[in-house]
């Protein structure tokens, strides 16, 4: 299966983090890149927008902008190219899916098919095959997989930003360490310590956020929340908020409550486990 | 819909309720509540297995009737301003119109600890009602009119201001009926809380 | 003549100009930025934490460090444990070494005619990208370090598990870079020893010499390093000649026509950072053997970058012993963050060369931030009158083939230069 990963306005971050996936030999013998910003290949990025070369998925990376050219070519003549041929688009990163941190309130910085939660048409007829696998970075093994999914033509369920319900229908909440500290509400935690939940002071937006951080580890050991590095929301088309370290409240209640929890559930939840102290949550783990 | 076991509860809450606020708490008995409905005592124990259990029913009943009344208010597309003269307007009138149930509230449930130590720790018990003043104090800080501030600080602000009005008027201290009272003390709470 | 120079975190454009068959001077342009400076400008300072690192996917974690340096610096008066600053210094390490290897198997090998080695590319910097993970969630991208020190609390078994990370790497590095124990490595001063031994190390010196090439690339043999940790010195050198004292206050960015990058010099000269500086500031034999023969041609650049990885290694073990986990991870700034009117600098060594960022502060927002990235030093586009290093470096060579290894030979990292 023919690849071609075109960086537009990128960190580079997304291609790095693919170079983490664990079995990266034996996936560069399933595919090939016609074109990757770090690996050799065949063509040069002049002969990728010069030439009509062969290829079957287009890895977009990156903010898109008007008039931005790659090789002298404008980006927009190079994605038409390539996103007719191809069978599958896929933007890889929260920049390409959705404009992401490089935006910087310009209308002439977009996502593909999104401008963070609003979806626009400049690339309508490619919305058909296009999936969306936000992140900042991507998680590799997402990456990775979903490539094997096309290649294998398995049937991937999008959801409505187009991103695979197989790994951003969960929130990252899911699988955390912390999750003892969130279930009864403790909200004692301090920045330095084993011990507690980053939801109600430190700016943790891990319940509400999509994703598999906590299912599917980072680096296969570890993730943001169980060293105890708030969520960031990295994965979501708001990306980045404001004030990443704080949780907004009002009058004590976060802004943002857990994905699809009503706030009287919520609240009464929150009321019920407050009448309870539970010793085991406010000592020490390792002390 | 409710069930005819849950109407005959609300029955005896309410005969209960009333003998608590003649009688006293400890002095009205199951017996007695039974003997006020012509209901035999076994067959009171059917529907609440002891006075502790039934206390605590009590409270939970008037904490749902108040967060209903609440809710309502809280749904309704209007300022803060107004919210909090219709909340305190639903207190006053609950207390004028069933002065039994904030009767049982300042004179057991806060008085008598010892009765609702287990089962109602903390606020479990007045949750609904409470969840309620928590939505209101959230939409009017969301909204840009009340401050921002700690919950707690807030909470007693409102809740011990109004409690201590139904509590002069229980005395017989207030020259006025409650009602008159409305707009004086929204007006106090609403310019207390505002930004 | 111009040459689109690709596969340097990003592209580039050489502008060459020959006279009598010879390259007389080559014009650097960087093609785009993403002017993340001007996205900081009234952001709240901590969000600089999440922010900085999106300036650069292989050295985020640098840009991190240098960040939360700069915002603790805008404090009089901030506490922050020993055991914060060793954890900084040694994911910082872990992120240089995952560069070194990388440069070496996928940049160095093509320019030299071998094919890209992905497993010596990739292994050690899976490994090393695990060692950062295991105290800082995930690499790249996280922003573990904070003001007051890290989010994490570090346990014995973190410390295990970076220990063998690092030794397997080291084992790694003992297979491929150079069939020797890694200690009598460290304290080779001999070229000749290195040039006759096993490894992909040799190979490559050989190969430069075999091609007849080990000399070109000398620039004007000035060094300068600004970060300070317990590996790393600062000063700044003209040869061998070394001073260790200097002021980044004498740094000056210009802007530069066409490009999307700025120059940047100290007291008006333009300066070489990277490894091969950091070797000569801090006298390491073996360069300082290789200097006397082949001075700041890429034989010695080359030499250089991969002798550090044996020294952050080796060095990164230490610094593991070193740790006092009974110290707090994090210490909470006496005055909040959100109280300060002040400006801070921080500067640390990343994997190309020094990291400076300057921050101001007030009422809580960002109300300026400036960035100098070590590829902005490297390839400064001077004029023909006053050449940056790179430019020097591949002036008078035959062919654009030749400069582009020489280019490379400085590791360019384009999204970093133009930010």
């Amino acid at each position: 299966m023919k690849l071609l990963w075109l960086n537009l306005l990128s960190c580079n971050g997304n291609v790095h983090s693919f170079l983490n996936y664990p079995n990266i030999e034996n996936f560069l013998k399933d595919f090939t890149f016609i074109y990757h910003p770090t690996l050799d290949t065949s063509y040069s990025l002049k002969d990728i927008v010069s030439k009509d070369i062969d290829c079957d998925v287009l890895l977009i990376d990156g903010t898109l902008e008007d008039g931005h050219t790659k090789a002298d070519v404008d980006i927009k003549e190079i994605i038409n190219k390539y996103g007719q041929k191809v069978k599958k688009i896929i933007t890889v990163g929260t920049c390409a899916s959705f404009g992401g941190i490089f935006l910087n309130d310009e209308s002439t910085k977009y996502g593909l098919h999104f401008r963070q939660k609003v979806e626009h048409d400049r690339y309508e007829q490619f919305k058909e095959k296009t999936i969306n696998i936000s992140g900042c970075p991507i998680h590799p093994e997402i990456l990775v997989n979903t490539l094997y999914s096309i290649k294998k033509e398995y049937h991937l369920k999008l959801d409505l930003y187009l991103r695979p319900k197989e790994f951003f229908a969960t929130t990252i909440h899911n699988g955390c360490t912390r999750n003892e500290y969130f279930e009864y509400k403790i909200d004692n935690h301090k920045f330095g310590n084993l011990e507690g939940c980053m939801f109600y002071d430190h700016g943790c937006q891990g319940p509400y956020t999509n994703g598999s951080c906590n299912k599917i580890l980072w680096n296969e050991v570890n993730s943001k929340t169980r060293v105890g590095h708030p969520c960031m929301g990295c994965t979501e088309p708001t990306f980045p908020k404001e004030n990443l370290f704080e949780t907004k409240t009002n009058m004590g209640i976060p802004q943002y409550l857990p994905l699809g929890v009503p706030k009287r559930a919520y609240l009464s939840l929150a009321g019920v486990a407050k009448a309870f102290t539970i010793e085991r949550f406010h000592t020490k783990i390792n002390g | 819909m409710k069930t005819k076991k849950e109407l005959k509860k609300e029955i005896i809450i309410q005969a209960a309720l009333e003998l608590f606020s003649k009688k006293g708490f400890y002095t009205t008995t199951i017996p007695d509540i039974a003997q006020s409905l012509k209901m035999s005592v076994g067959n009171m124990y059917n529907y609440f297995k002891s006075k502790d259990i039934l206390a605590k029913e009590i409270i939970k009943h008037i904490s749902h009737y108040l967060g209903e009344q609440l809710k309502s208010i809280n749904e309704k597309e209007i300022s803060t301003e107004e919210k909090t003269k219709q909340i305190v307007a639903v207190y006053f009138e609950t207390a004028n119109l069933k002065p039994e149930m904030i009767d049982y509230f300042l004179r057991v449930f806060l008085s008598n600890r010892e009765v609702f130590k287990e089962g109602c720790e903390g606020m479990i018990c007045v949750n609904d009602f409470v969840t309620e003043i928590m939505i209101y104090f959230e939409d009017g800080v969301k909204n840009g009119e009340l401050r921002d501030q700690d919950f707690f600080s807030a909470f007693g602000l409102f809740m011990g201001y109004l409690g201590g009005m139904v509590f002069l008027k229980g005395e017989n201290i207030l020259p006025n009926n409650l009602d008159s009272y409305i707009d004086d003390i929204s007006n106090n709470i609403y310019k207390a809380l505002k930004v | 003549m111009i040459e689109l120079i690709e596969k340097i975190e990003g592209e580039a454009k050489l502008n060459f100009s020959f006279k009598n068959k010879k390259i007389d001077f080559v014009d650097i342009e960087f093609l785009s930025s993403r002017h993340i400076e001007n996205i900081l400008k009234g952001k709240n300072p901590l969000d600089a934490l999440v922010i900085n690192p999106r300036v650069c996917g292989i050295c985020n974690h640098a840009h991190l460090i240098a960040t939360v340096q700069a915002l603790e610096n805008c404090y009089e008066d901030i506490e922050v444990s020993q055991k914060a600053k060793i954890a900084r210094e040694l994911t910082l390490n872990f992120e240089i070494i995952q560069n070194h290897f990388k440069w070496i198997y996928l940049t160095l090998f093509p320019l030299l005619g071998f094919k890209q080695n992905i497993k010596g590319a990739t292994y050690p910097s899976q490994l090393m990208a695990k060692a950062i993970a295991t105290i800082a969630g995930q690499y790249p991208h996280n922003s573990y370090a904070i003001v007051g020190g890290i989010v994490s609390e570090i346990t014995t078994n973190d410390l295990i598990k970076m220990e063998n990370y690092l030794d397997e790497v080291i084992k790694f590095y003992q297979e491929t870079i150079v069939n020797a124990d890694i200690e009598d490595f460290l304290v080779c001063d001999s070229i000749e020893k290195i040039l006759n031994a096993n490894g992909d190390l040799p190979l490559i010196l050989n190969t430069l010499k075999n091609k007849k090439i080990s000399k070109i690339g000398k620039s004007f043999d000035r060094f300068i390093a600004f970060g300070d940790n317990s590996y790393f010195k600062s000063g700044r050198g003209v040869k061998t000649k070394i001073n260790h004292n200097i002021n980044v206050k004498y740094v000056n960015e210009h802007l530069n026509k066409n490009s999307y990058a700025k120059n940047v010099k100290f007291k008006n000269y333009y300066y070489e950072v990277g490894a091969l500086s950091r070797a000569m500031i801090n006298k390491t034999p073996l360069i300082k053997d290789s200097h006397r023969r082949y001075q700041d041609s890429i034989f010695s650049r080359i030499l250089a970058r991969i002798c550090e990885i044996p020294q952050l290694l080796i060095h990164s073990k230490k610094l593991i012993s070193q740790i006092n986990l009974e110290e707090p991870s994090y210490i909470k700034p006496k005055k909040d963050i959100s109280k300060l009117n002040a400006s801070g600098v921080g500067i640390i060594e990343a994997a190309r060369g020094s990291l400076i960022h300057k921050v101001n502060i007030k009422e809580n927002k960002i109300i300026e931030y400036q960035i100098i990235t070590p590829t902005q030093w490297n390839l400064s586009n001077g004029s023909k009158y006053d050449l940056g290093i790179s430019q020097k470096a591949m002036a008078g060579l035959e062919d654009t083939k030749l400069a582009q290894i020489v280019f490379k030979s400085f590791d360019v990292c384009s999204v970093c230069t133009t930010h």
